[in-house]
């Protein structure tokens, strides 16, 4: 698509009319890219791959973040211990106390704030890039609300171990739906759609609490902390079924890249440049969905997630593309830098991982809606 | 001229007897309060009582359970739904509501932090709801003028929605702090009318009567305020100080409610947005349609409450959020925002 063309031939040929030519060595990368080709064995055709070079460093830059989070969430805790001992006991090697801290009570949970964190942040993501708006997050918009009622009516009434997932997707369904059905007068587009998720997500909150207010005061108490978010009562099998769901989820999400950054010039724009909109909406509202639901099913509610971790990668990475990778990694790190804030601020008591990222992102929510300049995401 | 006076009389008379029906309604809302509930008194034990007669324990049930509580879900819906009038007139938004705005979530949090630091006096805390009210009242409007969004209706309620978040979620974090609190609040956070007794209605009489006061010297100047603020200069008016008397009444409504009652989001909504299909947009008429409206919506919503889950209790705000919030919806929805 790209090609170096010398200047003599740049002069003799009218722009359209070039040759086209096939040959890998010819080829350079546009500006701020790096280009990797390899000929497949038999093809005729070399295949290549166009790697944003600014996204490229702001992924590694997260990754380092989080792996260096990580060790931190692993080591620290009501019993601390030193940060050489952590990978050893990864691999089950020293002090027998500090291996089954690691491996038994800590990675699990890092795992599921990794997986949920990831999970928001691109559902975050997604939605902003669908709806063109950075405060139309799953949490916002009243899908996380959604899913959660209905994973409480699963707990409450079922007691199945697969059903809360299962219950808290159609719930995210229901809520999408309900949210796009509403704002179809005046498209998914401004602020209006927000307010009318805002009201779903008000009745679906309202219900939860109605559900809550039927059962026992302990099986309201327990439910309690999952229905503001916590990572403290995960469910195996909701982890099990979330790390399923993510890797289609960033899967999908990675093929739709292409028609993500497409879709954030106007509708006819997009539809001029070769995109189906109508399929591609679809598309990216169902994976946000999915990925909502599934992570509403581990952690509960934490929305917030979704409009930070999308935030920093955004700021991180080139304003070309869309950042669905950093995302994915920027709420991860958000996931488990907080998850540890609460667990160590108040060594005793744990805070909830909702209320962390609610008192940290709410401010910053305040803050992009107040602030004078442009608030458009595109 | 003779035409339009003779029209005027008789909006006039419609308006009357549309206000004389509410409050028929409201009157059957108080009784049916009265009649209704969760244990075994039933309507004919009730009866009995209200005739006079009655055992000792439909008297007690009648007069140290369901009066005070009744009377309370008066006085609540009456702050409330004024309240929101007011805000949506001071602020010309639709969906101005202390509930969404975060001034019901600024005296909640407030309240949280004087338990904290270990007051208990209901009187105290009455006061210590409304000066949070006020702060949240301030802010959000403060900051929504100070950036420009307070002219968009829709934004407004963003930032309310955004600031309610914050303090809802820095006030379950005071309450992990202390046990004590967290017990002695647990019951009056998520916003109710089960167990109030007479004393918290005492209590903030005071503030109550105050407010009234106000409402009645305010009510004129906002009404023409609603012509523009250069109309209402120009009629001798200053709008600066109206719109600071209002903040002050609204903190003033809505402290006192949520001291009693605890946040309680979306009367100050439907009430108002009610009011006006009834009334029309002048704010002097829509005020006295609030005056019925509000307790009518709080005593109803307590009602079913209490008898949805019975034996248990439900909270007050989810009655009200279900109601509210397709309200809600169908405001966005109009096609053109309506401005007051």
């Amino acid at each position: 698509m790209w090609r170096e063309v010398s200047a003599e031939s740049q002069a003799r040929q009218r722009p359209g009319t070039e040759r086209c030519e096939r040959g890998a060595g010819d080829i350079v990368a546009p500006p701020g890219h790096w280009r990797l080709a390899w000929q497949a064995a038999g093809g005729s055709l070399p295949y290549s791959l166009l790697i944003d070079r600014r996204a490229f460093v702001a992924a590694l830059i997260l990754l380092l973040a989080l792996l260096t989070a990580s060790l931190a969430y692993l080591a620290m805790g009501s019993s601390p211990l030193p940060p050489q001992a952590v990978p050893a006991a990864l691999v089950g090697r020293g002090d027998m106390m500090a291996v089954f801290l690691v491996q038994e009570l800590r990675l699990p949970r890092l795992a599921a704030a990794c997986l949920t964190g990831a999970a928001f942040g691109v559902a975050g993501c997604l939605m902003q890039t669908l709806a063109r708006n950075r405060l139309a997050t799953p949490g916002i918009i009243g899908i996380d609300n959604g899913a959660t009622a209905f994973a409480v009516a699963s707990v409450i009434g079922l007691g199945v171990s697969l059903a809360p997932p299962a219950m808290a997707l159609a719930g995210a369904t229901t809520a999408a739906a309900l949210t796009f059905g509403l704002a179809a007068g005046g498209g998914v587009r401004g602020y209006r759609f927000i307010v009318a998720g805002i009201g779903v997500g008000a009745v679906f909150g309202a219900i939860t609490q109605l559900l809550l207010a039927k059962v026992h005061i302990d099986t309201a108490n327990a439910a309690y902390p999952w229905t503001v978010g916590s990572l403290n009562a995960r469910p195996a099998g909701a982890v099990m079924l979330l790390a399923v769901g993510l890797s289609l989820g960033l899967g999908a999400a990675l093929w739709l890249t292409r028609a993500l950054s497409l879709m954030r010039f106007s509708d006819a724009v997009a539809s001029g440049l070769g995109l189906r909109v109508a399929r591609r909406r679809w598309q990216v509202l169902a994976v946000s969905v999915l990925l909502t639901g599934l992570a509403v099913a581990v952690a509960g509610p934490v929305g917030l997630i979704g409009l930070i971790g999308p935030e920093i990668a955004r700021s991180l990475s080139s304003p070309r593309g869309v950042p669905v990778v950093a995302s994915a990694l920027a709420g991860a790190l958000v996931m488990v830098l907080a998850d540890l804030a609460g667990r160590i601020l108040l060594s005793p008591i744990e805070i909830p991982v909702g209320i962390v990222t609610a008192v940290v992102g709410g401010p910053w929510l305040l803050w992009i809606l107040l602030r004078p300049a442009s608030r458009n995401l595109a | 001229m003779d035409a339009i006076t003779r029209s005027g009389a008789a909006s006039a008379r419609r308006l009357t007897l549309r206000l004389a029906g509410l409050m028929l309604l409201l009157v059957m809302a108080c009784l049916a309060s009265l009649m209704l509930g969760a244990g075994d008194v039933g309507p004919v034990r009730a009866l009995a009582v209200l005739a006079g007669q009655g055992d000792a324990e439909a008297r007690f049930v009648l007069g140290s359970l369901r009066l005070p509580r009744t009377l309370i879900g008066l006085v609540v819906g009456l702050s409330l739904g004024v309240a929101g009038a007011l805000l949506q007139a001071v602020t010309r938004n639709p969906l101005a509501e202390p509930g969404l705005l975060g001034v019901s979530a600024g005296a909640a949090f407030a309240v949280a932090l004087a338990l904290l630091l270990g007051a208990t006096a209901t009187t105290l805390r009455v006061g210590v709801a409304q000066l949070g009210a006020m702060v949240g009242c301030l802010c959000v409007l403060g900051v929504a003028r100070f950036s420009g969004a307070g002219n968009d209706p829709v934004r407004l309620v963003l930032a309310g929605a955004a600031l309610t978040g914050l303090l809802l979620s820095l006030t379950s974090l005071l309450l992990l702090f202390d046990q004590r609190a967290a017990d002695e609040i647990r019951f009056w956070i998520v916003g109710s009318l089960a167990g109030r007794r007479l004393e918290h209605l005492v209590a903030i009489l005071p503030s109550l009567l105050l407010a009234g006061g106000l409402v009645i010297a305010v009510a004129r100047p906002l009404a023409a305020l609603a012509l523009g603020e250069r109309v209402a200069s120009g009629l001798g008016h200053r709008p600066g100080l109206i719109r600071l008397l209002v903040i002050v009444v609204v903190a003033l409504l809505v402290g006192a409610a949520t001291a009693t009652a605890g946040p309680i989001a979306f009367i100050g909504l439907v009430v108002p947005f009610a009011a006006r299909a009834l009334a029309g947009p002048d704010i002097r008429r829509t005020l006295w349609f609030c005056l019925p409206l509000g307790p009518l919506m709080v005593i109803t919503a307590d009602i079913v409450s209490r008898l949805l889950v019975a034996p248990s209790e439900m909270p007050l705000g989810v009655i009200t959020a279900l109601c509210g919030a397709p309200v809600l919806v169908a405001v966005v929805r109009a096609r053109r925002m309506p401005s007051l």
